[in-house]
């Protein structure tokens, strides 16, 4: 399936490097989009909160697998961004005093998930700044100063505005697309998905441009790169800005999920949360951010009901040991620091590997030469 | 004027907790090459396991004993963590990418804190009864709690021990050589599983400490654990592989955090956080490889 079939050849190259390539693969992506807009009648409709914090971590890992995976840029402070993107989209709808025929042809939100994406842009890009002179370890701290310096500007300067407490609710109505209200979890679904698809094939085209291709040199030896005439700082600025970007978009679409901004969804973890999605998705790949941000939300999801179950059965027969069910947390948060490390010590190539050898092996099956 | 002696000598007293807590980190990355970033839930785990001891101890033995006893209980509990932790998780990780090295290090934080809160809660705890007393020292005319000056006593008298042990034992030695050119080392038979899980150790007990002091302070909660990560900033300022950068840097950290708290409070409330941070972002695009870092001459 990735190989393709016999008989295929390309006249120009523009055919060679098209998405799909084949009938085949045509046939694969539009079942896909039609799998997808059929998702919640066939797993029903409880399942949707699952299946937009999917979206949302594919959306806000994209930007973290663009600095790591494609140009080499460690961050450990991406929830700063995706923050920068919520509070601006938060504010300009709440705050900004819009003209009444804007907000009836609900352009309101859209305008503010682009600025949201700019906003973050900047902000990311400041950050960047000094990877023009440092890298490894000291470009982390610089990102993780990022972290530390939002969040507190966040918390002690937004949180003021209005006389309110650490949170702006969002009044119902007010997230509003075009003549379309987002207010039942289908349509946050639904609006998630769109958002990935473009953003998805908004990443995979700029991979495939002259910019991916300086990303992905300057990954692999950034001096070589210099050397051959890639411009080293423009680059990585730019890196730096288009992650910020989809931070922003991704920040700008959970405030429609939650209908409120607060700081501690952007805590440390989160950037980390991230981090970690990427590898056990795989790094440099633009399935394995798919396929890390299912694992891990399905195995958060999975555990929460597992545990909740078993505090029925503790309830009623074991009350003593009641207090377990407080602890789920903290629980969570161990499995998934451990389940990062035995990725990391056993499958260093995250899902994307796997699933990759498995079409491998059916694309030759039942003929595999390879031991594998 | 007063207000600024004061603000500087606490400072210094509270870097030099900090400090000792960097001397650690360093450790680890001389010798290993890893970059720990789960210093804060170390210092975290310290505090809670004294506080633990504590607890038990002061119910049979004065307040003193009890105290000294828990930080001599503290120490060997970090001592076994940190060869347990260096045996399970990171001596699978030698040679392997930096990126993912540090992730483990991060999945290690996660691992700790969850622990940690599903063993004692999430609530301030409090050495109780108090160990130092309220009452604050005068000395020259400037008044310091009783807390921070035999903090600054503790992480003084550890901080030579190390400096040491380093300097005029066997084992620190072989730590200096490993550090300092790894192949040679091992070619003289020079154990580098014992270097790194000995790195380890010594981490685990300068942070433990470390956090046991910084509780005594505060009271022990979450935010010892970011409190503990300050001391990144410090040993960015200090360059990564330098030890007495480190003390520099841990006693700078804690000098600006007090500063920032004593002045810029009124004006940007939480610039006591983040001016540690602010400062090092500004100081690393003039001297990216810090005070006194190796700076890497790359070749393609």
């Amino acid at each position: 399936m990735s190989y393709l079939p016999c008989g295929t050849y390309f006249e120009s190259y523009a055919d060679d490097q098209k998405w799909w390539r084949t009938n085949f693969i045509k046939g694969k992506m539009i079942f896909m989009v039609v799998l997808l807009a059929a998702a919640p009648y066939i797993v029903g409709s409880q399942w949707m909160s699952v299946f937009y914090t999917i979206n949302y971590y594919i959306l806000a890992a994209l930007g973290v697998q663009l600095l790591i995976g494609y140009c080499g840029q460690i961050t450990l402070g991406h929830a700063a961004f995706v923050a920068v993107g919520g509070y601006t989209s938060a504010m300009m709808v709440l705050f900004l005093p819009w003209p009444q025929f804007m907000v009836d042809a609900g352009l309101v939100y859209p305008i503010s998930i682009v600025c949201a994406g700019f906003a973050a842009a900047l902000w990311s890009v400041l950050f960047g700044l000094p990877s023009a002179r440092v890298k490894g370890f000291y470009l982390i701290m610089t990102t993780m100063a990022a972290q530390w310096i939002t969040l507190r500007l966040v918390i002690t300067q937004l949180s003021k505005i209005g006389g309110r407490e650490q949170s702006f609710p969002l009044p119902p109505g007010i997230i509003k697309i075009g003549p379309w209200v987002i207010d039942s979890d289908e349509k946050i679904y639904y609006f998630s998905v769109i958002l990935v698809l473009i953003c998805l094939v908004a990443m995979g085209n700029l991979l495939r441009s002259k910019m991916g291709r300086a990303w992905i040199a300057i990954r692999d030896n950034d001096i070589a790169a210099e050397t051959m005439g890639v411009n080293i700082v423009v680059y990585k600025l730019l890196a730096f800005f288009v992650s910020g970007f989809f931070a922003g978009i991704a920040g700008a679409f959970w405030i429609s999920a939650l209908f409120f901004v607060s700081p501690e969804n952007y805590e440390w973890f989160y950037s980390l949360l991230w981090v970690g999605i990427i590898l056990i998705g795989g790094v440099g790949s633009i399935q394995g951010i798919v396929f890390g941000s299912a694992f891990v939300v399905i195995v958060f999801k999975l555990l929460e009901i597992s545990v909740l179950g078993l505090s029925d059965i503790l309830m009623t027969s074991y009350p003593e040991w009641g207090w377990v069910t407080t602890k789920i947390i903290f629980f969570k948060e161990s499995a998934f620091g451990l389940a990062i490390i035995f990725f990391l010590i056993y499958e260093p190539n995250g899902i994307a590997y796997r699933y990759w050898q498995l079409k491998n092996y059916f694309n030759l099956w039942p003929f595999s030469y390879t031991g594998k | 004027m007063e207000l600024f002696l004061q603000l500087i000598v606490t400072g210094v007293m509270l870097g030099s907790i900090f400090a000792l807590v960097s001397l650690g980190w360093v450790l680890i990355y001389k010798c290993s090459g890893v970059l720990n970033l789960a210093m804060g839930e170390l210092t975290m785990i310290g505090g809670y396991v004294c506080l633990a001891f504590y607890q038990k101890f002061v119910t049979i033995m004065p307040v003193n004993y009890a105290f000294v006893l828990a930080l001599i209980g503290t120490v060997i509990i970090g001592l076994i963590l940190g060869l347990l932790t260096e045996r399970i998780f990171l001596r699978k990780m030698i040679g392997e990418p930096v990126l993912a090295v540090i992730m483990v290090t991060v999945g290690l934080s996660f691992f700790f804190k969850g622990l940690v809160f599903m063993i004692w809660d999430t609530d301030t705890q409090v050495f109780l009864p108090r160990i130092f007393s309220i009452e604050p020292i005068v000395i020259w005319g400037i008044t310091v709690g009783a807390v921070y000056l035999w903090s600054f006593i503790a992480a003084m008298v550890l901080m030579v021990i190390f400096i040491c042990f380093f300097k005029y034992t066997r084992w620190g030695l072989s730590m200096q050589a490993c550090a300092d050119d790894e192949m040679a080392a091992l070619s003289l038979g020079v154990s580098a599983k014992f270097v790194y899980a000995l790195a380890w150790a010594i981490a685990f007990m300068a942070a433990g400490v470390g956090g046991t002091l910084l509780g005594n302070i505060n009271g022990l909660n979450y935010s010892v654990s970011s409190l503990g990560l300050l001391v990144l900033p410090a040993v960015v300022l200090g360059g990564l592989n330098s030890v007495p950068g480190a003390i520099v840097g841990g006693i700078t950290i804690g000098i600006l955090q007090n500063l920032a708290g004593g002045y810029g409070e009124a004006y940007v409330p939480g610039s006591k956080e983040v001016a540690p941070f602010v400062f090092m972002v500004i100081f690393l695009l003039f001297k990216p490889y810090g005070l006194w870092g190796w700076e890497r001459i790359e070749r393609v």
